[in-house]
């Protein structure tokens, strides 16, 4: 059985369907990137898996527990932490408050400060700026903090909204490499949206392109980009056509 | 890195002694060298400070603005009146009372608990339904809350006198009694704000999306934050109605809920301190107003503001304060020891030790 399930999905806001009739299974262990155009409902996609957007049609399981009508904090509690895009973190708070802040459910607080030393330990910097402001922080240093408090609630699965978003490529690299690290050296399963999809052929990992709110291709992220697929997902033509083209 | 972790909240609950000893100091002052009317006008001030940070542990940590803590307030007060007034004036203003509360003569600190805890109650029914809401819709609906009970206590002739005044309240509220209730509520507010609960609400202040995506319950914590801070309004209503000895619907209305927020927002709606601060300052400014408006006599010639003016220059006050300082004078910073400061006296107590 796949650790993340999602069955025939629909996600509207109002009358605009922004996810359609889609299918997706993770399995657990996987890095799986979510690629495609703007407006392809890949944001959506993580929102409704994430409980932040209702579904309408369609239901999400993780480990066969039925997600779909939870509200986030019990999606959350259940095993799964979202990085949202743009970072999010809690400006006004200190750093080693916002760790803290997804540790107020967990009662064994011995075990919150050996992941705090832990987070400490895989990002130095978050544990020299602990007591400053997050929002005083760099970008990169925030999406650093924002991956380690997603770590604090201690999930099967974290999802990750565009982590390249308005960061350098070096720093982009340090993020990916983080999150790679993490994932050998605790189980995770990674979802993460991700619009260079030579990016994820670099990272490596199973690669959906999105378009119009649906799947429109799948397969190994190197493959993938070479694929004309890319081009289908993003300019709307179909494979077929492409190749008569050229 | 425990040892820093603990130095910091070390440093977070040197805030609440800091107050304290502000607001200690100067009720001394105005004991050993203040008249009595200063004497009351601080006490005055110490119930605001009461109000003012219980309102600072909703406002101050939820971000949601109350417009809705004035009818707490009216709760805590009329309940200790209830509970405190000679059977015979009840017989005669408020008829309607049921048997068992017309023949109550509670001691005046029960009472004054006893009406924060109904304060409380009424705050968790009345959250459990407001705190649905998000923004700026929950803050209406705690402004309809606000015109429900003054709807009710200005029109529950037999049990609240209506309009007309509730007289004869044992006025016991001097400038200690306050001071003790105020300190009460700072150091309250600083544990919560401390707490898990209250790091979790402040969260949720920031992103609600990241926070509930981090697991937390929104609206439970906004519930518990609104209980403490309806505890501590009803008791501050119960103080402000033993003060002044009289108890009136609209003494809790508008007014008392726009010089509240004015407080904190001229303190700093972002800390524990600034709600303090803003208090203190703002109340010297009335008390001076106040006097001015009164006149002063220099030779002879009178001179004065005209009346009103009070209410003018406090707005002024507060437009200036927030073009200048938009975040409030405290803008979020807590009166606090350094974390250094802690850490080095604490080495010299290891050393001296060995």
């Amino acid at each position: 059985m796949s650790k993340l399930g999602v069955f025939d999905i629909a996600v509207r806001y109002g009358k605009v369907p922004a996810v359609n009739d889609l299918t997706l299974h993770v399995d657990e262990g996987e890095r799986v990137f979510v690629s495609g155009p703007n407006g392809a409902g890949k944001s959506s996609l993580l929102k409704a898996i994430s409980g932040a957007a209702a579904t309408s049609h369609g239901r999400i399981e993780l480990d066969g527990d039925l997600l779909t009508g939870r509200p986030p904090e019990a999606i959350a509690r259940l095993g799964i932490s979202m990085v949202p895009e743009g970072r999010d973190i809690f400006g006004s708070l200190t750093v080693e408050e916002n760790l803290r802040v997804g540790t107020g459910l967990r009662r064994d607080a011995e075990a919150v400060e050996e992941d705090i030393a832990e987070i400490y330990a895989n990002f130095p910097i978050l544990g020299e700026r602990r007591a400053a402001a997050a929002g005083a922080l760099s970008g990169g240093q925030q999406q650093m903090l924002a991956i380690g408090r997603a770590l604090m609630t201690n999930p099967k699965l974290i999802m990750v909204d565009e982590p390249s978003l308005g960061l350098a490529p070096k720093i982009v690299d340090q993020v990916y490499d983080t999150l790679c690290t993490l994932q050998e050296d605790r189980g995770l399963t990674l979802l993460i949206v991700e619009q260079s999809s030579l990016r994820a052929a670099r990272v490596g990992g199973r690669m959906v392109l999105m378009r119009g709110g649906r799947i429109v291709g799948e397969g190994n992220a190197a493959d993938m980009v070479d694929r004309d697929a890319l081009a289908a997902a993003y300019f709307g033509q179909s494979p077929e056509k492409t190749e008569t083209a050229t | 890195m425990r040892s820093q972790h603990a130095t910091n909240r070390l440093a977070s609950y040197s805030t609440p002694l800091i107050l304290a000893v502000l607001l200690v100091g100067l009720v001394v002052l105005v004991a050993v060298f203040g008249d009595r009317s200063l004497a009351r006008t601080a006490a005055e001030t110490l119930v605001r400070v009461t109000l003012v940070v219980s309102l600072w542990i909703f406002v101050g940590n939820s971000g949601v603005i109350s417009f809705g803590h004035a009818g707490y307030m009216a709760i805590g007060a009329y309940c200790s009146a209830w509970l405190t007034l000679k059977p015979q004036s009840k017989a005669l203003f408020l008829p309607d009372l049921p048997e068992w509360l017309m023949q109550a003569q509670w001691h005046v600190l029960p009472a004054a608990i006893a009406g924060g805890l109904l304060a409380a109650f009424i705050a968790l029914l009345s959250g459990a339904a407001i705190l649905r809401l998000s923004g700026i819709a929950a803050s209406i609906a705690t402004f309809a809350f606000l015109a429900i009970v003054n709807t009710v206590y200005s029109n529950w002739e037999g049990v609240t006198g209506a309009t007309s005044s509730v007289v004869g309240l044992p006025r016991y509220v001097d400038h200690w009694v306050a001071l003790g209730w105020a300190v009460a509520a700072i150091v309250a507010a600083n544990v919560y704000a401390n707490s898990a609960s209250g790091l979790a609400l402040r969260a949720t202040r920031e992103d609600e999306v990241a926070a509930r995506a981090s697991g937390i319950n929104m609206y439970r914590h906004r519930l518990l934050s609104l209980v403490i801070s309806g505890f501590f309004t009803g008791v501050s209503g119960a103080l402000l109605g033993h003060s002044i000895g009289v108890l009136n619907p609209d003494s809790f209305y508008l007014g008392i809920t726009f010089i509240s927020l004015a407080m904190l927002v001229i303190g700093g709606i972002g800390s524990l301190s600034g709600a303090v601060v803003g208090v203190l300052l703002l109340s010297v400014l009335i008390e001076l107003l106040v006097r001015a408006e009164q006149g002063i006599s220099i030779n002879e010639t009178q001179l004065a503001l005209p009346s009103g003016s009070q209410e003018i220059l406090i707005g002024i006050a507060m437009i200036v304060v927030l073009i200048v300082r938009p975040n409030g004078l405290t803008a979020g910073k807590e009166f606090k020891l350094k974390p250094q400061w802690l850490r080095q006296s604490r080495l010299v107590g290891a050393k001296s030790t060995n």
